[in-house]
């Protein structure tokens, strides 16, 4: 039986700036998907828009769905939903299809789905419990270590894609995730020199002479300003050029004509397209409803009902951060070009249902915030 | 909610214990919020200029679009001048010498180009260039055995190479256009503003993958291809002239020969030809006496030939008459203290006589009848010392000097042709008059210019210069002058089987310093025929010959070698002798009478 009373006193305690906020970005995000690809030059691009309001509904549903379960019933079943991503980023591996180089693409039903994207909500419900249990005490090495190793697994399934960007969401979360948990904040430091230490031979040796190449271009963006720098020239080129007030609607030169590849028009570089067309205004707005997003999440975190939910709330929110100021700084040349997408806006299926999944799980918490 | 207690309602202190811990993450989140805004606020605002303009300069296309070079052909679309389609060779030092490959490409490119293996490699080694030409106007099948090696940083660039079909034959002429595709001799140079044609220019943007966006052209003059010119002159006639040339040239030991066939009632010219000469597509190894067309850039004295102009003058004023008889002083006269001699002695000549065995000393007596001013007045009608306006680059103007200038004898030797310096185009011209009841064309190598669309866009017509003698004039010098290839004239040799022809000879000596050379002489031959009703006349310059110097024995063969298949040539053309251009006679009559 459907417990309607409680089902509308849950909904209504909903936190309607965060759904408001969530709506823009959703809008914002077809409306200019479909100013990145109207003109689609032969590719398959021009349908993008419309897939992805398929997309938003199918997340919307799942929100809606999301924030009536209770999250508590997550946290019992974290484990089952733990081995899931873990086989389907294996699967991925072993059956999965081939894109730009990297297995990132699975087949399920005749759908396509990134493992990945779902991988890191699975390791924030897993990390979360984890970290909540009533005897973990985080002044243990133990504890540590077994968290860390919680991350590691996901973490180097997902770098054996390889899909760099996602995985190394993975780190400021966890890191996170164990700082609001309690860890001591020399530890922390310390767990941050060692990282820093461990990047350079892997950024050495482990690094793809593309990856390398990206980051040397970030360093001196002459070096090669046909090839991997152009994608971040030409980005900021056309943030740049917006202006105060933006070129208008349909009319970003840069995106319109292609300086902007069509290809990642709609996914990494939605928001340099945003930014030309819109100028600043549109920028800081977008930037403004993320914002509203993100204080959202922490105010849900804040007023958790228990450690899990917290917790939970928290390495969600670091997640949506890391993606929102990654993909924004590296479009606006501040950060060498990882392939992270903008939350809520940029094209991806995927993306937006892990993305509403995880917002849903956000006010799942906040919605039982009364719930002693 | 029932159910085993559950970890998760673990909570106790924790919570307000660990709130600044998310108030740390929070800060951190502002900091880099902020971090982010202040980038925008500087990209947006501040750099924003510099942004505008990459965008706009990345997107500009100004675009020269190209055009092929008109073709020249003869008056019977006989190709004389083409464009070939060609490319230049080049190469990318810089991603040559990157990879290492300068030895490997220079070795193949030499042997697939005929080139120094060295030279190529040292062109290859140039690591801070990104362009070099290896060889320009590269036959498209050795492009091709090049473009199938693939060779990394050599690519190819569409050019065009101008090609003479028939080398150097109506070479003055036709001319020739340089590397770059200017016109730099001939008709190449003067109608070099049909033949190149207009490029085309396109002012647009361009998309990222660098393609233009039609949608955004802002200019774009369509490109017209260069138009082809059609030439009066005639393959078969050129021809036989430059074929009569060569053989004078050689028999005689000439320095150089030229002649020019004139068409007479129109001033078309149908052939013009000049030795030596030089192979079109070889300009570049040529000589400036080799490109020298002489017979419209040089200037010499005609001798004997000049005498048809004085005689003319004489019997258009009406001072003498073709009977008048005149005492040649057994070829010897004394007058104003210097002697006058001819070649032959005579001693009573009338002036057809006068004409036909060439007395010098009878002539400087008509001029003298004649007077300066009026001397003067029809060798300016005639066109001496005058360009006649020929649409060919470089016509001498020829000499003819002032009445101020003139002493006592003066008009005793320009009587004879000495004095005076003409082209042979004047000569030719000045003749053709006569031949042409006195009406004195515009000589023409240009008979229209047709563009690529089939249009018509420049045809020339015939154009009356000057009427320098009445029509009755005319008639008597004809009569006059057929005498002279007759039997005891001096240009004999010039007498056809079929045809009557009527000229005049010429054998001066040449000017040198202080004098005249006795052994450099100028033979010359003028004519018309048929000489009953003349269609076509024709000049010869011998310059040189030796032994033999006179235009009788010299010139007047050249004359008749050409004039025999010429006239043959014509009569059996659809369009007849006098080609399908027309002249209404009564209406040159009367634009003769205005003038």
């Amino acid at each position: 039986m459907i417990n309607w009373t409680g089902l509308r006193q849950t909904y209504q305690r909903l936190d309607w700036w965060m759904v408001a906020s969530m709506l823009f970005l959703m809008t914002a995000g077809v409306l200019f998907i479909y100013s990145a690809c109207y003109r689609d030059d032969g590719l398959p691009v021009a349908g993008f828009y419309k897939k992805q309001m398929v997309w938003c509904a199918l997340g919307l549903v799942l929100f809606v769905i999301v924030v009536a379960l209770d999250y508590r019933r997550l946290g019992r079943n974290a484990v089952w939903l733990y081995a899931l991503c873990l086989l389907l980023l294996v699967l991925v591996l072993l059956v999965g299809k081939k894109v730009y180089g990297a297995y990132r693409w699975l087949s399920l039903f005749g759908i396509q789905v990134q493992p990945s994207e779902f991988a890191k909500l699975g390791t924030i419900i897993v990390l979360a419990r984890f970290l909540s249990q009533p005897a973990r005490n985080m002044r243990h090495m133990d504890s540590l270590v077994k968290a860390l190793l919680i991350t590691a697994c996901p973490f180097l399934l997902i770098i054996a894609q390889p899909d760099l960007g996602t995985a190394v969401v993975l780190a400021p979360v966890t890191v996170g995730m164990l700082f609001v948990a309690g860890t001591p904040l020399r530890t922390i430091l310390l767990l941050l020199l060692i990282g820093g230490v461990l990047m350079i031979p892997v950024g050495y040796f482990g690094l793809s002479d593309y990856q390398k190449e990206r980051i040397m271009v970030f360093i001196d963006p002459g070096r090669d300003p046909l090839d991997a720098g152009w994608n971040k020239i030409q980005s900021e080129i056309a943030v740049g050029s917006g202006g105060f007030t933006g070129k208008g609607y349909l009319k970003g030169t840069q995106n319109v004509l292609g300086f902007l590849p069509r290809t990642v028009a709609p996914t990494d570089f939605i928001y340099s397209v945003i930014a030309e067309e819109m100028g600043f205004v549109g920028g800081i707005t977008v930037m403004g409803g993320f914002m509203v997003l993100l204080t959202a999440c922490i105010h849900a975190a804040i007023r958790a009902a228990d450690r899990f939910g917290r917790l939970m709330v928290v390495g969600i929110a670091i997640m949506l951060f890391c993606h929102i100021f990654v993909n924004i700084a590296m479009t606006i040349g501040l950060m060498p070009i990882t392939g992270l997408p903008l939350p809520l806006i940029s094209y991806g299926g995927s993306f937006m249902v892990s993305i509403m999944l995880s917002l849903g799980v956000v006010q799942s918490v906040y919605v039982r915030r009364y719930r002693r | 909610m029932t159910g085993r207690p559950g970890w998760y309602e673990w909570q106790g202190m924790t919570d307000n214990k660990y709130n600044w811990r998310i108030i740390c993450v929070v800060a951190l989140v502002m900091l880099a919020q902020v971090g982010l805004g202040s980038r925008l606020v500087f990209l947006h605002m501040g750099e924003n200029e510099i942004y505008r303009e990459r965008v706009a300069r990345k997107r500009k296309l100004e675009q020269d679009i190209l055009v092929g070079r008109g073709r020249i052909l003869d008056r019977n679309g006989e190709t004389l001048a083409m464009d070939l389609a060609v490319k230049d060779v080049c190469a990318d030092p810089a991603v040559i010498t990157e990879n290492g490959h300068v030895r490997f490409i220079a070795e193949h490119l030499a042997r697939l180009l005929s080139l120094d293996s060295l030279w190529v490699a040292s062109r290859l080694n140039r690591p801070h260039r990104r362009f070099e030409f290896i060889k320009r106007f590269v036959p498209l099948d050795t492009v091709e055995d090049v473009a199938a090696l693939k060779l990394p940083g050599v690519f190819f660039l569409d050019s065009s190479q101008r090609n003479y079909p028939h080398a150097g034959m109506m070479g003055h002429v036709v001319g020739f256009s340089n590397l770059e595709g200017v016109g730099s001799a001939g008709i190449e140079q003067k109608f070099n503003k049909y033949l190149k044609g207009t490029p085309g220019l396109r002012i647009s943007e361009l998309d990222g993958r660098r393609h233009e966006i039609y949608a955004r052209r802002s200019l774009d003059i369509p490109a017209q291809e260069g138009s082809d010119v059609y030439l009066t002159l005639d393959m078969m006639i050129q021809y036989f002239t430059e074929q009569a040339l060569l053989k004078a040239v050689e028999e005689h030991h000439a320095r150089g020969a030229w002649a020019i066939v004139q068409r007479v009632r129109t001033g078309e010219i149908l052939a013009m030809a000049s030795l030596p000469n030089y192979n079109l597509n070889e300009y570049r190894t040529s000589t400036p006496e080799q490109r020298r067309n002489r017979a419209i850039a040089y200037n010499y004295e005609p001798g004997s030939t000049f005498k048809v102009a004085v005689i003319a003058a004489g019997l258009d004023a009406g001072v003498t008459t073709p009977d008048k008889i005149y005492d040649c002083e057994n070829g010897y006269w004394m007058y104003k203290g210097r002697p006058l001699r001819d070649y032959h002695a005579y001693d009573q000549l009338n002036v057809a006589d006068i004409l036909k065995k060439s007395s010098n000393i009878g002539t400087a007596k008509i001029a003298l009848e004649l007077g300066n001013d009026r001397l003067m007045w029809y060798l300016k009608e005639f066109g001496v010392g005058q360009l006649t306006g020929v649409d060919l680059p470089g016509e001498e103007t020829g000499i003819l000097n002032p009445l101020q200038r003139w002493s006592s004898i003066s008009p005793t030797r320009i009587a004879m042709g000495h004095e005076v310096a003409l082209t042979a185009l004047q000569m030719v011209n000045m003749v053709s008059s006569i031949a042409n009841r006195g009406f004195l064309m515009k000589p023409r190598v240009v008979k229209r210019i047709v563009n690529t669309q089939g249009h018509i866009v420049y045809e020339s017509e015939p154009e009356v210069l000057a009427r320098p003698i009445r029509a009755e004039t005319a008639d008597t010098m004809i009569r006059l002058m057929a005498r002279v290839t007759e039997e005891g004239g001096t240009g004999r040799r010039a007498a056809l089987d079929d045809y009557k022809v009527g000229g005049k000879t010429g054998s001066a000596q040449k000017p040198v310093p202080g004098g005249y050379s006795d052994s450099a002489h100028m033979a010359s031959f003028v004519g018309f025929l048929p000489a009953d009703n003349p269609e076509i006349c024709i000049v010869v310059v011998v310059d040189e010959p030796q032994p033999l110097h006179t235009g009788g024995v010299v010139a007047a063969p050249v004359f008749r070698e050409i004039a025999e298949p010429t006239a043959r040539y014509l009569a059996a053309s659809p369009d007849g002798w006098g080609g399908h251009e027309t002249l209404d006679i009564a209406e040159l009559s009367e634009e003769g009478a205005a003038l």
